[in-house]
Formats: C-alpha cells, structure tokens, sequence
C-alpha cells in the first residue's frame, strides 16, 4: 500500500463514519434545526465520497444544489414555519418506533446482502477525471437530448405552478370573464367570502 | 463523438404530437399573460385543438417503419402511440369539463390548462418512454403536475390535504423506484436504454440474481403507485374526493392509462430473466385491487370516493390483459383502457354537472333526479351500468375479452375472482341508478328539488354537454360497433416490435398469431391462443 491509497482509505473511513453518524443524526435528533444542519453535513460527506470517486463535477454540483440549494430551503422552511408546539404524546410510541426499526433493520440487512451477493458489472472504461464537464455535455446533447429537453417543460411548469400557489388571489371580476353570475351554481370549494359578486342567494 | 452526424440520427419527427402539445401550453400561456382574463373564453378551445392536433399528428404517424427516436430515448410502436392518444383524449375531454368549474370556483383557469397539458405531455412520453432516464423525467412531469392540479383549489382545506398526501405518498414512491432503476443501471454494467437492459444483466446459474428482484419490487412500487393497485391505492379516495372533479377524470383515466404503458414497456422488456416473479406479484396486486376496491367501495356515501374505489377494482381487471402475456391479453388491456376513457369520463361529467348545479356529490342526494334532469340520469345510468359491465355497453364488451383472454392464458384464479367481484361492483353501480330512477317524486332529496332551470347558455356549458354526449354515445355504441376499436387494439400490439419479441421469447414452439388478425378471430375462441 501506498502512501496515496493509504490517504484514500483513511479519507473514505472519516467520510463513511461523518456520513453514517449525521444521517443517523438526521432521523434520531429531536429538534427540527438540528436534523437540518446535519443533513447538510450528510450531503456534504457524499460530495467528498464523489470527489474520492474521481468524479469531480458531480461533487461541485452536490454541494452546489444539495448543501448550497435544497438544505438552505429547508432551513427557511424550518425558520419560516417558526411555530412552537411540543410533540404530543402517541400512545403506543415504543411499540410504533420497535416496529419502525425492526422494518429499518431488515432492510438493511435485505439491501447488505443484495450488494454483497450479487455480481455486479463493472464498468472498463477509464473515469473521465477532469475531462467529466465535457463528457456529460456531450451526453446531454446527443443520447440524453430528450430528457434533458422535457426537464425543461417540467421546470416551466414547476415554476408556474410555485406561483400559483404562491400568489395571493385577486377577486375574481365575474363580468370581465363573460360567466354570468345570475345563474345558481354552486360547488363545495367555492369561497363563499372573498367573492365579491356570487350567486349565492 | 460526432454531432454533425447526431441530428440527422435523432428521428425527431416521432415527437411531432408532444411537440404541438407543447406549443399549444405555450400559446395558452402567452395568450393569458397578453390579453388577460378575458382571454378564457377561447383559450379552452385552444388548448382542445391543440390536443386534437396532437392527436392527428398521432394518426398520421401510425406504425413508422423506424419507430426508435433520440438515440433510443424515446419509441413511438404502435402501442405507445395508442396510448399518447388515450392520454391525450382524455385530457381533452377533462378540459371540456374543466371551463366552468374552475370558473364557478374563482381560479385562475390559464395557469390551470398550462399545468394539465404539461401532465398530458408527461404522460405522453411516459407512454413512449424507452430509457430509465427518460422514464424518470416523464414520470416526474406527470407526478408533479399532478401534485400541483390536485391542489389547485387552495382555500379549500380538502384540497389541500390531498397534495400533500398525494405529494408525500408520490415522493417516497418516485424514490423507491429511482432506487429500483439505479439497482438495474448497477446490474447491467451502466446500461439505460430499456431494450439493451435484458441482454446486459447476466445470470448466474438459472436464478435470477437477489438483486434483480429487489430491483424489480421497487419498480413495481412505482408503477403500482401510478396505476393504484392495493397495497399502493392509499392516496387514491383522499385524493379523489379533495381534488377538483375535472382533474380527478384526467387522475382517473389518463394518468392510470400512462402508468399502465410504463408497465408494460418496463416489464416486457426489462425484467424476462424474472417473468415468473412478476408475473406472481402483478396476479397479487390484481386480486388485492379487485377485491378490495369493489367490496370497499360499497360502503361509501360520496360519489367521488364511490368512484375512487370503483377505479382501484377496474385497475385489478385491466391487470388480467396484461398477466395473460398474449397478443390477445395485451389487445384486451388496450381494448379495456379506450372503452374505460369514455365510460369513466362520461360518469366524471355527470358528476361535475350535478356538483355545478347543485353543490354536492353526495350519492343521497341523487335520489329523484329522473324528474329534473332526464339527460343528465340517462347519461350517468348508461356511464354506471357500463362500468359494471352490463350488456350491451361497451364495458361489458371490454370486461369479457379480458375474462376470456385471461381464461385462455390459464388465469383461472384471476378469472374467477374478477367475476366474482364484477357481480358485487354491479351493485354498488346500480344502487344509484335506482336512487336516481326509482324514487317517487316525495322521496327527491332537498338538493333535487331545489334544482335550478336547466340553462346551457352559461359559458363552458356547451362544451361540457359536448363532451359528456360524445362520451354516452361512445359508451353505448362502442360495445357493438366495437370492430374498429378492436383493430386498431389489436393492431397496436401486433404491429409493436417489444411485444412480439416477447411472444416469440416466451413460446418459441406455439404458433404466433399472424399479423392480419381480425376481430371475429380475437372474439371467437380458437386454438392458436398461445398458453404459456
């Protein structure tokens, strides 16, 4: 052994160990800011098992989305919410959370064996290493083109669709749509307030 | 890699229908941020031609003779085109009813026609999809935005609680299946492309590797998800009863439609080296759905939940077509699917027409409705007692070429308990057609006889009658005239490369049914059924 791979081993050693102890953390700690900031060390330990793994960009873009991105939204969220309410009692909580575990446990176990077990494929052609931004471009614009084009759609809609449930609604103006109101219509979600001229008797 | 050479190889006129599709939420999107709100009063109409277009689109390029586009991304056989179509009709159809009551309920209906065509377009691809990628991608176009219609309505708290629900259910299930397809990318040495997957996985000996498997259950959890098999449905009556009727037709039958095309897609080409388990997984799921859905839908008093039930039960029955593994099991799960778009969107339309008339979808409060609204009890009946499968609506027609195939194929079980659970669906569907019919004028409920003058004039109305007459006349006739539904079902799955691989895989010694099967053949019991 090396002194390289030597460094690659310990380095892989403190990542698992961080990775395993704050994932754990996440589930098992009792206050909500505490199981964010640990997921974000989560996060950032599978950037450094990317970067262990030669694989550079996708570490960049892990941290970048994950930790810079998805955890920050989450923290707001956890902020935002800002709501102080003990957790009630469930009766039955230790069998609940027995069970939970036991369920936990098997599969890990099922999923231990299946990656001891089977014979995987490995792949022959050398990482790509520094040259990864220009491979997975080249891929997004030759067999990945469709996918990475209907990602798009989704992005537009997802935007659209934030805002609509974002937005605060205007009153509906019945007369600028050409509905008439006259007409009895009724329907469970109609908001029978903040309609300024319905057709509820 | 050269690109010069690329464009020329992506073959991308096969997206023609997705692509005007596309455009069409565009230009409904644009319209309504230039000219306003007053622009709903065409922009439906848009939205309808545009699907239209697609559909012709779809039309034109029946049965190409080199179907694999973008390098494998994406196939459009026959049976992926026949079912863009069926997603793409039902998502018209879902809009005709849409018009007035997203109006009734003070949204906005642009934003709401931009986020149902962009779910068309995911489950269009999702239909064609031929690549774990591009599954992934058209899965969550679909997933998401129906998220996002199911909780359009959001002052109103059911809503509200059924996109969550729906959401949190969907995520985990996404996930699960995202595990599943990295298990597979693993086993096949980095293999996406769904027809490259079978041949890459090796196999040890003559079982299947552990992993295999466990990849194959958490696909099907997805899969299960989307279409709403038991133990996979518990989203499916919250859901149906909080989120707005129109996007609960589109739920209900373009969504399940594509999940069933996935289903086929996945398992067909994927998963051969464990046929047998799938096969036994998909019978469970199929037996769990028919039963459960139909006896538990017996005891709900909402139409929506009633309907929701009803749905999982149908899901079971479709599942038969596709266990039997034959030319003619695979046409009757088509055949199954067109005749359930018009029946199940028929029975929607009523329901959305009571609900804007009278504010309710209690199935108590139908009682009466014979004396008030001719049309509207004649149309619900015909819609009902189809879904129940009573001669001669297409339904029945539906139902036992699926009993007959599943029959043929062996699946006596499955048979049995189909049959068996279609006698009790029979009740719950009839129970409201007597509430409706049977009952003296003193027995009409409050809401009946506060029923308000039937007026078409209102906006959105016109193309709610439209869509619900077409839907009645196709239901009736469809059972008896059904010889051209028939062909084309039966010429999807002849015509498809995938399923007569498979058919040739699966029985290399029975004769295949030639390509010019007719439909007498496929009705007539006859010999060269293959019985794997």
């Amino acid at each position: 052994m090396n002194l390289g791979e030597g460094v690659q081993l310990v380095s892989f050693g403190l990542l698992t160990a961080l990775m395993l102890g704050s994932a754990l953390g996440v589930v098992l700690a009792q206050s909500v800011v505490y199981s964010a900031f640990l997921l974000g060390l989560t996060f950032t330990g599978m950037a450094g098992l990317y970067l262990l793994l030669n694989a550079d960009f996708v570490a960049a873009a892990q941290i970048l989305v994950y930790v810079g991105a998805v955890n920050v939204l989450i923290l707001f969220g956890v902020m935002l919410v800002n709501k102080q309410m003990a957790f009630e009692k469930v009766p039955g909580l230790a069998l609940r959370q027995a069970t939970t575990g036991l369920v936990c446990a098997g599969l890990f176990g099922l999923l231990t064996t299946v990656a001891l077990t089977t014979p995987w494929m490995l792949s022959t052609t050398t990482p790509a290493g520094d040259g990864a931004i220009v491979a997975i471009a080249q891929h997004l614009f030759s067999d990945f083109l469709l996918p990475f084009e209907v990602a798009s759609v989704l992005l537009l809609m997802a935007l659209i669709g934030a805002i609509v449930l974002a937005r605060r609604d205007l009153l509906m103006d019945n007369s600028a749509t050409g509905l008439s109101d006259d007409l009895e219509l009724k329907l469970p979600e109609r908001p029978k307030a903040s309609l300024s001229s319905g057709g509820e008797p | 890699m050269d690109f010069s050479t690329v464009a020329s190889q992506l073959n991308a006129w096969t997206i023609l229908p997705e692509g005007i599709v596309i455009l069409t939420l565009i230009a409904v999107l644009l319209v309504d941020l230039i000219v306003g709100r007053s622009s709903v009063r065409w922009t439906p109409y848009l939205a309808i031609a545009g699907l239209f277009g697609a559909i012709a689109a779809l039309w034109l390029q029946w049965a190409p003779p080199d179907p694999v586009a973008f390098l494998g991304s994406f196939s459009s056989d026959p049976l992926s085109t026949l079912f863009r179509g069926i997603i793409a009709l039902s998502s018209a159809i879902a809009i005709t009813m849409s018009i007035t009551y997203v109006e009734r309920t003070g949204t906005a209906l642009g934003e709401f026609l931009v986020i149902l065509l962009t779910a068309t377009v995911g489950g269009m691809f999702l239909s064609g999809a031929n690549e774990l990628v591009m599954v992934f991608v058209a899965l969550e176009t679909l997933s998401i935005s129906s998220y996002l219609l199911t909780g359009y309505m959001k002052r109103d708290p059911r809503s509200n609680e059924a996109a969550l629900k729906y959401l949190l259910i969907g995520a985990s299930s996404s996930a699960i299946f995202l595990y599943g397809a990295s298990l597979l990318y693993g086993l096949s040495g980095g293999e996406t492309r769904l027809d490259h997957l079978a041949a890459a996985i090796v196999s040890s000996g003559d079982r299947p590797p552990l992993a295999l498997v466990v990849a194959l259950v958490f696909v099907v959890a997805g899969i299960a998800f989307k279409i709403s098999a038991v133990p996979f449905h518990q989203w499916t009556p919250d859901v149906y009863e909080g989120s707005p009727t129109p996007v609960v037709a589109f739920l209900s039958v373009g969504s399940k439609a594509a999940g069933f095309a996935l289903a086929v897609r996945l398992l067909v080409t994927a998963f051969p080296l464990v046929s047998e388990q799938w096969h036994f997984v998909f019978t469970a799921l199929a037996i769990l759905s028919m039963v459960l859905g139909n006896v538990v839908a017996l005891a709900q008093t909402s139409m929506k939940r009633m309907l929701a039930y009803s749905s999982i039960g149908q899901a079971g029955f479709v599942t038969i077509g596709l266990l039997a593994g034959t030319t003619d099991g695979y046409a009757s799960t088509v055949f199954y699917l067109l005749v359930y778009l018009f029946m199940n969107l028929g029975g929607f339309a009523c329901i959305i027409l009571f609900s804007l008339r009278t504010g309710t979808d209690e199935i108590s409060e139908y009682s009466g409705l014979y004396q008030k609204d001719p049309l509207l009890t004649l149309c619900l009946s015909i819609a009902l007692l189809s879904l129940g499968g009573i001669p001669p609506l297409a339904g029945f027609f539906g139902k036992i070429y699926l009993f007959w195939v599943g029959w043929q194929a062996g699946l006596y079980t499955l048979v049995l308990v189909g049959l068996l659970t279609s006698v009790v669906s029979i009740y719950y569907y009839i129970r409201v057609v007597k509430m409706m019919v049977v009952k003296e004028p003193q027995e009409m409920s409050e809401a009946v006889k506060n029923y308000p003058a039937i007026d078409w004039s209102v906006p959105g109305l016109q193309p709610l009658r439209f869509g619900l007459v077409v839907a009645t006349i196709a239901t009736s006739l469809a059972g008896i005239l059904s010889n051209p539904l028939f062909t084309i079902a039966n010429d999807s799955v002849v015509r498809t490369p995938i399923l007569q691989a498979s058919l040739m895989v699966a029985s290399p010694v029975s004769s295949v049914p030639d390509a010019g099967v007719t439909v007498a053949d496929a009705i007539a019991p006859e010999e060269s059924v293959i019985v794997p």
